[in-house]
Parts: structure tokens; C-alpha cells; sequence
């Protein structure tokens, strides 16, 4: 409280915190999460978009009773604070909001101490109006990236703000874009950047008290007046002339782990260029021959994201006429070979505790690994049946069976079918893998194969399950193909992989009481084995198991929902041929660290 | 509208091999009502039953669909709910469907990997567009919910899944043994085929 007063008093604001390098952390009930993380980068010396905070007292005073409105329903005196904070803004970038020379737009982003469902996401771009528009096509010689900008800020508003609730998305321009919200009935988009600030602001209020963030408060017994903060930051652009540009960094490989920078650079690109594929990226080499301290300066920011976040990094970052700014850094998704070894090389750095990396990497990533694939010759050798798309990887070989019944009193089958309906559910978790005529990847089949981890090829076509009942088949769902009888496959041994093997130590260490046993090798009785009891009797459940239960085995049981069951149950020993996994989910039920 | 009997029997097409208690989860009928259905409809070879589980038949397949036509003639005839339907399919299926795919698994490289849940951000992302569409759902579904009061339920019990998601039980999303939001989306998809008599569209 007295150190967000402090930072508060040296700008003299009452509903203003701006993060300029301030001399003590900002309160996080006051300014927020996201406010706090900018906070934090300047602290650690990092450049980011210069920004202020709106409290999350203006936001309490909103909404209290009897209070004076000052404009557009705010607390008395924040606008004009607003005023104040976006003059700073724009006396550090040298570019005016709603100026017909080099403009400043911001974005509008809610942000509450604890991260709730429901409120605003951000608005970007705010400031924006057809002067404007002209002002960025003649800075940056781009009328078209101009428009997209004046498109996208006019979606933002009207969802957001206005409330429409039609798609604005995939509009063509701006123009469809107001009518679109005019159509809705749901008001017109201001011209004045100050009415949009101030409606923005209002809007992020509103949010914290919306149905579904107050259904949320009310489920988990958070206080209602908690309310939020509103962060306001300025635009950087990659696009304003050749000494710009915008990228990706990652700290790690996310491929493969590796100790090593990795990501691309677009000269003279803007944010959105990365997913159109405007602009050919360049590898990160060509900014440190281009602009060697940019890149000096870019590598350092990665280092000391990396150690502070103690994770591998994913960096968004824009250069503005040879000024880097960092955007963004989070931790960088992974492959699971990628995973594995992120987490043990944190260990070996002095970074995390070995008791740490084991939470890091997940069962369903060790399984992915361990996952048996088949070999390119065999494959080769094989005769190809049906092909489609690969919807949950990994291989499976058995009898092709047309009914989820079939499949259930065939252990060991393939379930073929037209597409999936909610009566093939049973018939999926039985079957070693699942194959179907019509859907794609994002189809039912596809998700409840993934949820299950069932190896599933869908879309193979029309006639693949005649062309398959009955046979036996090896469905490579890595691949998407389909293929006739047996074809050997070859599978990482988690003993000889040695991250894999490390880790394993370490979750045996962090895991209390559960042991893992191999199959075959003796166990405390009375034991229960999953995969005895009749399947019609389990349906989609899992078996109850009795109180006294020393010993589980079989598949389901190797599950993170079956693991999670033993392990409430109190049994001494889970048997399963993969040690690792099944580790890593007891490791994940014990809950968080303490 | 199906009679109290033809309901226990449709519901055992939207969750197989499932208990009286878990069939009433779905309907919301009194499970004594749904366990003196079940028993008629074994004796009457409609369903058969597995130690407290049920699954429905031939006979009781055969049932249904010559009871369909009649029970929802009307919403059938109904124009505004044909549109709905037609909405349904191209817009929030396809989006809660592309939703849990982001869920299950993320793109590193140009190749599909689980997700960890590593990302707060990336997760709260996609929670926040489920909630959207669910949102766009009770209004798209408006018409066939006004003509089938069981639509509202599922609507509710995808609220529910969603409510829990948020909380941090990751399972919800998408799980199969539990009633996840995908897991429920799925059921009332079935449902509102069969109400409707229209194909799969996958």
C-alpha cells in the first residue's frame, strides 16, 4: 500500500500509476497483473512501450454510489488524468494522439491482481480515425497496412465497447465493419480518439462486473468489488521505415531444447505481416549484420527473460526506428522431446530443483515420446489400405471392428467407423485405435481421440470401412495411414534415453508413497486389475476401487485420470510397463508445491 | 415432444452404457421415473442392461425412429429452427470443435504437440472464446431451444463445464469421463440431429 502511494504521488495522480522506472514495486491489487509484468521488464532494465495504469480504485470509484461523474461517467477527474497520461506518452514517442502527422494509438487491455474469466481482452490500436488512417499511410508509404489498421481498431471498438455481437472479423474494410455495427444496433464507433479512450476505459470497468466474470466470483467466492485495473500502452510500429521491423524470439529450440536463440526477423514488417506472409521473414542473423546493437541488445533482453522467467522464452519484439521494444515474453510452447530437455538442462544450470523439472514436463509428453512409431522401410514394405488425416498420433494394430459392441468384446481392435456419434464413446475407449470415413482433424473423433490418446486417422473416405472389417490392420496415425497386417514398429526406451532417465530419478524422489512395477513382478495384494473386469461393466467410468487396495494395474490405470484415482484411493503400487508417465501423473495429483 | 418413456430411451443414444443417475444428469427427469423406464424397457427388450448400466438396442433403436417423425413434426416443419440449424453446424461447431483442438494440443514448428499448460495466457485465451461462443450458441440455438426445453439444459450444463474449466480443472474442457464442455457439446450435437432428423455433417 505505501510503496503504490509512493509511486503513485511522484506523478501527483489519483487514479494513475505510470511504471516510468519507478523507485518501488507498484501494489499488484492496485495496477494489476499485466501491469505489474511491464513493471518488472523496466525493472530488469528491458525497453517496453511506454504505458500507464488506470487503478483499480478508479475502477471501485465507477462504481460506488453518490459519486461525482466527471465525463463519459467516469470518476471525477480521470479524464483529465487520461489527458495526462497519454500527453507522456506522446511527448516519449514524438507522435501525437489523433495527430495528422506520425500518430500515437494505444492499446486498452483490462488486468486484475487475480486473472479472471470474462472481462474485456484487448483493444489495439485505439486512436484511430480517418485522418489518422491517412497520417500512418503517408508515414509509412503503406496505404494498405494503414486501412487494415483503421479495419481492425473498428472491430475491436464495436465488439468490445459497442457490444456488437455480430462477427466482425473477417469483414473486408472498415466501412463493412460500421455497418456491420450500425446493423447491430449497436452505435457507431466515435471519431474523437478522446471519446474512444474514455468509452474503452468505462468498457474494461463494465467488464469486471459482466455476466460470466461475476458467475465466475461468485462460483470460487472472490469479492465482487475487486474490480480491475486498465492498462494503456502505446503502438510500436515495424513498418515506418528501413531501421524498423518486428519478430519472434524464443530462448530454447522449441524443437529440440537446445541452449540456443532461435526466431525471425520481418524488416520493415508490422505484427499482423507474420501471419499474412506479407513480408518474407529473415533468420535473426540478418538484423545482427543489419543493426549489430539491436541484436546485442535483443540477445541480452533474451538472457535475462530466460533466467527471470526461469523457463524457456517466447520474445515478441518491434523495432521502431532502431529502438528496440520488447511486446511480449511468455513461455515458449514445445515439443515434448523439446520439454524433456528444457527441464533437465534448468536443473543442470542451478535454475529449478530437480523437484521443479519434474513438474515441468507432462505424462502426456513423456508418452509422446515414448510412443512407438513405425520404421520408414517397414513402412515402405507395407501395403497401404486407406489414407487420411493424422488426428492423435501414435500406432496401433488389431481387428478391424464397425461397432463400438465389436470393439468392446474384441480387445485389441480397431474401431472403423462412418464418423463418430456419443454412442461410439465406449467403443473408442476400448479400441486400440480408431479410423473414420469423413471428418477432419478438428472433427468429434478426432477430440475424443486425442482426450484418450487413442491413435485416430480420420477423412480416410468413402468405402474404407468395407475395405477394412475384418482384417488386421496397423493404423500409423503419426502419418495418417492405414496399412495391412502387422507392421513392426521401434520405440525409445526411457532406461537409455538419459534426460529421460534423469527425470525419473527425480519424479521417484518427489513421488511420497506410490511405487511404480513393472509387469510380472510381485505385488501387495488384494490388487485390482482394470483390465479383467468386463468392459460393459465399466463403460466410460473408471472401476471403483476397494477400500484396502494395494495394488491397481492395467491400462486405465495408467491414465492421469486413473493415476489420479489410485492415488485418492491409497494404493501402494501402480503396475504399468512405462514407469515415467506414470510417475509424472502421481507427481501432477500431489498438487502444487508447497 | 417425446413421452417420458421414448426420453429415457433417446437419452441412452446422446451417453451409452450409462447408469439411471447419470442418464437423469441429461434430462433432468426424477431418476425413480428414468429407473421404471429402464426396467420397462429391458422387459420389453427395448435396452439391456449390465449391472448397472444400460444400453439401448436394436428393438429400442427401431422405436425411436418411428416415434421421431411425429414428436417433432412441428420443430421440423419450422423454418426459424431449420436456419438455427443451419448456423449451428457452420458457425459455433465448428468453432467450440477448433476451439478444444487448441486446447488438446498447440502448434510448435508447424507441427501439432500437447499442450502442457504451460501458457497461462494461451489457456485463459481459449477459455475466453469458449465462453464467447457458448454466449453465441444460447442465441443461435434460441429458436430450437424455444421448441425443445431440453436444449436449455445442455446450454446450462455447458455453463457448468465451463465455470469449472475456469477454475483450473483442466479436464473440463475437453475430458472424456467427465462432463466436459466437449463432452456435453457432443450429446446435445446428437440431440439436436436427432430432433431434427438431419445427418452428421462429418
Amino acid at each position: 500500500m505505501s510503496a503504490a502511494v509512493a509511486a503513485r504521488t511522484t506523478g501527483a495522480y489519483r487514479w494513475l500509476v505510470v511504471p516510468v522506472d519507478p523507485p518501488v514495486e507498484p501494489s499488484r491489487d492496485l495496477v494489476g497483473g499485466k501491469a505489474w509484468s511491464l513493471w518488472r521488464m523496466r525493472s530488469l532494465g528491458l525497453r517496453v512501450p511506454p504505458a500507464f495504469v488506470v487503478t483499480t480504485e478508479a475502477c471501485a470509484a465507477y462504481f460506488a454510489d453518490g459519486g461525482t461523474r466527471g465525463a463519459g461517467g467516469l470518476p471525477e477527474g480521470l479524464a483529465d488524468e487520461l489527458e495526462a497520461g497519454i500527453r507522456l506518452l506522446e511527448r516519449r514517442l514524438d507522435r501525437t494522439f489523433g495527430g495528422a502527422e506520425r500518430p500515437l494509438l494505444v492499446s486498452v487491455r483490462s488486468g486484475a491482481a487475480v486473472s479472471m474469466p470474462g472481462m474485456m481482452d484487448t483493444i489495439l490500436d485505439l486512436g484511430c480515425n480517418d485522418a489518422v488512417e491517412a497520417a500512418l499511410a503517408a508515414e509509412t508509404g503503406d496505404p494498405a497496412f494503414a486501412a487494415e489498421v483503421h479495419r481492425r481498431f473498428t472491430g475491436f471498438y464495436g465488439r468490445l465497447v459497442l457490444g456488437c455481437t455480430e462477427e466482425l472479423e473477417d469483414l473486408p474494410d472498415t466501412a463493412a465493419v460500421r455497418a456491420a455495427i450500425t446493423a447491430d444496433g449497436a452505435g457507431t464507433v466515435p471519431a474523437d480518439p478522446w471519446e474512444q479512450l474514455r468509452a474503452a476505459v468505462a468498457a474494461v470497468f463494465a467488464s469486471s462486473r459482466s455476466r460470466r466474470a461475476t458467475a465466475y466470483r461468485r462460483h470460487y467466492g472472490i469479492p465482487d468489488d475487486l474490480g480491475t485495473a486498465v492498462t494503456v500502452q502505446a503502438m510500436v510500429f515495424g513498418n515506418v521505415d528501413d531501421d524498423s521491423g518486428t519478430g519472434v524470439l524464443f530462448t530454447r529450440s522449441p524443437v529440440d531444447g537446445r541452449r540456443e536463440p532461435y526466431g525471425e526477423y520481418l524488416p520493415r514488417g508490422q505484427g499482423e505481416d507474420v501471419v499474412s506472409g506479407r513480408v518474407t521473414p529473415e533468420p535473426l542473423q540478418w538484423l545482427a549484420e543489419r543493426d549489430p546493437a539491436v541484436h546485442a541488445e535483443l540477445l541480452a533482453a533474451a538472457e535475462r527473460l530466460d533466467a527471470e522467467g526461469r523457463d524457456a522464452q517466447d520474445i515478441e519484439f518491434t523495432v521502431q526506428r532502431g529502438e528496440l521494444f520488447l511486446l511480449q515474453s511468455r513461455p515458449a510452447k514445445r515439443t515434448a522431446r523439446a520439454a524433456v530437455r528444457i527441464a533437465v538442462a534448468l536443473v543442470d544450470e542451478g535454475t529449478i530443483t530437480p523437484a521443479e523439472a519434474v513438474r515441468r514436463v507432462t505424462a502426456d509428453q513423456v508418452r509422446t515420446l515414448l510412443r512407438p512409431g513405425i520404421e520408414p522401410a517397414a513402412a515402405e514394405a507395407a501395403e497401404l489400405l486407406a489414407r487420411g488425416a493424422a488426428a492423435s498420433p501414435g500406432v496401433g494394430t488389431g481387428i478391424a471392428v464397425g461397432t463400438p459392441e465389436e470393439a468392446q468384446a474384441t480387445p485389441g481392435s480397431v474401431l472403423v467407423r462412418r464418423c463418430t456419434s456419443p454412442e461410439d464413446v465406449h467403443g473408442m475407449i476400448a479400441a486400440v485405435a480408431v479410423v473414420t470415413e469423413q471428418g477432419g482433424a478438428t472433427s468429434h473423433a478426432a477430440v475424443v481421440s486425442r482426450a484418450l490418446d487413442t491413435p485416430c486417422v480420420v477423412g480416410c473416405g468413402e468405402g474404407t470401412v468395407d475395405r477394412l472389417l475384418g482384417r488386421t490392420v496397423t493404423v500409423d496415425a503419426t502419418t495418417g495411414r492405414v496399412y495391412a497386417g502387422e507392421v513392426p514398429t521401434s520405440a525409445v526406451d526411457e532406461a537409455e534415453d538419459d534426460d529421460l532417465r534423469r527425470l525419473g530419478e527425480w519424479a521417484e524422489q518427489a513421488v511420497a508413497r506410490v511405487t511404480v512395477a513393472s509387469p510380472g513382478s510381485d505385488v501387495p495384494a488384494p490388487v485390482l486389475d482394470a483390465d479383467a473386469i468386463p468392459p460393459e461393466e465399466l463403460g466410460e467410468r473408471l472401476p471403483d476401487i476397494p477400500p484396502g487396495t494395494r495394488t491397481v494395474s492395467g491400462a486405465l490405470f495408467t491414465t492421469p485420470d486413473g493415476v489420479r484415482a489410485a492415488v485418492d484411493a491409497g494404493v501402494d503400487v501402480i503396475v504399468a510397463a512405462h514407469r515415467l508417465p506414470v510417475l509424472l501423473s502421481v507427481v501432477a495429483s500431489q498438487g502444487e508445491l508447497s | 415432444m417425446l413421452d417420458a418413456y421414448q426420453l429415457t430411451l433417446h437419452t441412452l443414444t446422446l451417453r451409452q452404457l450409462a447408469s439411471a443417475e447419470q442418464l437423469t444428469e441429461i434430462t433432468g427427469q426424477p431418476v425413480a421415473d428414468v429407473e421404471a423406464n429402464l426396467e420397462k424397457a429391458v422387459a420389453d427388450g427395448a435396452v439391456l442392461a449390465a449391472r448397472g448400466s444400460y444400453m439401448i438396442g436394436p428393438t429400442g433403436r427401431a422405436l425411436l425412429d418411428a416415434a421421431y417423425p411425429d414428436a417433432f413434426a412441428d420443430l421440423r416443419a419450422d423454418a426459424a429452427v431449420a436456419e438455427a440449424m443451419d448456423s449451428f453446424e457452420t458457425g459455433v461447431n465448428k468453432q467450440v470443435l477448433s476451439l478444444t483442438t487448441d486446447w488438446q494440443t498447440v502448434e510448435v514448428d508447424g507441427e501439432r504437440v500437447p499442450n502442457d499448460h504451460g501458457d497461462a495466457d494461451h489457456d485463459a485465451k481459449i477459455l475466453d472464446r469458449l465462453g464467447r461462443t457458448h454466449e453465441k450458441t444460447q442465441k443461435v440455438l434460441r429458436p430450437v431451444a424455444d421448441a425443445d426445453p431440453l436444449v436449455d439444459r445442455f446450454l446450462d450444463r455447458l455453463g457448468t463445464a465451463l465455470l469449472r474449466a475456469e477454475g483450473g480443472e483442466t479436464d473440463y474442457v475437453s475430458g472424456v469421463r467427465v462432463d466436459s464442455f466437449h463432452t456435453v457439446w457432443f450429446q446435445m450435437h446428437e440431440h439436436l440431429l436427432r430432433l431434427t432428423g438431419r445427418e452428421r455433417p462429418e
